[in-house]
């Protein structure tokens, strides 16, 4: 303890306290540019999700990732039911949904004459978020419009529950994107099926 | 860095950023691909 010129007394800071306030600016100096960093990256991240979703919400189709708008382009199939068995040589589709009007691209699987398309992840929080539009299509219109190699057709989502067409689509899924249909593989898909992480839909032809 | 000059060097990289999103094509498509990768990795 020390003695000021007004009589007042003060504790001389040791060297001990010295360092331990130079560790705690410093640890407090690092956390400040963490933190900097963190909120840059957020920062980014928001911007990225509206940029990119204003971007291309009103285009004629979807990008890798983001709805798009209207499928416009294209040729509207007109005439019989085709053989969709040559969507095995397609990759992804394009689905238009239409409350509210989006399009994503999407896998697609013939199965037994007909033609369907799944939507994963949708029960987990992500999920939710990135499928919305098969909570919409479950909830409200089943209209579409598939646009396949250029060509648009109108459809009608309906929801497949039913395991032995389950069991086809989930064998196509497996082989066409897993890797092979395993008996493994096929009985993971129709477990996911089955606990509703896995929601398949045909792409039935437009009633009436 | 204080917060003002923090501030500025958000808005200069935000602004970069969604300039190159908007109108470098590659770059978007780049940002994309992470982003579905990162979801069909952990949106289990």
């Amino acid at each position: 303890m020390v003695r000021d010129a007004c009589g007042g007394t003060h504790q001389v800071p040791t060297d001990d306290m010295l360092s331990s306030r130079a560790i705690a600016n410093s640890v407090w100096k690092t956390m400040k540019i963490l933190l900097q960093i963190v909120g840059i990256l957020i920062l980014l991240l928001l911007a990225t999700l509206a940029t990119l979703k204003l971007k291309h919400q009103n285009d004629d189709g979807p990008s890798v990732l983001f709805p798009g708008g209207k499928l416009v382009s294209g040729t509207l199939h007109q005439g019989p039911e085709p053989d969709w068995s040559f969507t095995d040589d397609v990759f992804t589709i394009e689905l238009e949904t239409s409350d509210p009007v989006s399009s994503r691209r999407i896998f697609v699987m013939e199965s037994d004459g007909k033609v369907y398309v799944p939507s994963g992840y949708m029960r987990s929080f992500l999920g939710k978020l990135w499928k919305d539009w098969a909570f919409d299509v479950e909830e409200g219109s089943k209209a579409a419009v598939a646009r396949i190699e250029g060509v648009r057709y109108e459809r009608q989502l309906v929801r497949a529950t039913d395991p032995a067409v389950v069991e086809g689509v989930a064998k196509k899924l497996a082989m066409k994107y897993g890797g092979g249909a395993s008996p493994e593989a096929v009985s993971q898909i129709m477990q996911s099926v089955a606990d509703g992480d896995t929601w398949i839909f045909e792409m039935a032809p437009v009633s009436g | 860095m204080k917060n003002a000059t923090y501030l500025k060097v958000c808005v200069g990289i935000t602004l970069v950023w969604v300039l190159g999103l908007l109108f470098v094509p590659p770059f978007a498509l780049a940002v994309e691909q992470i982003m579905l990768l990162f979801l069909s990795t952990s949106a289990r």
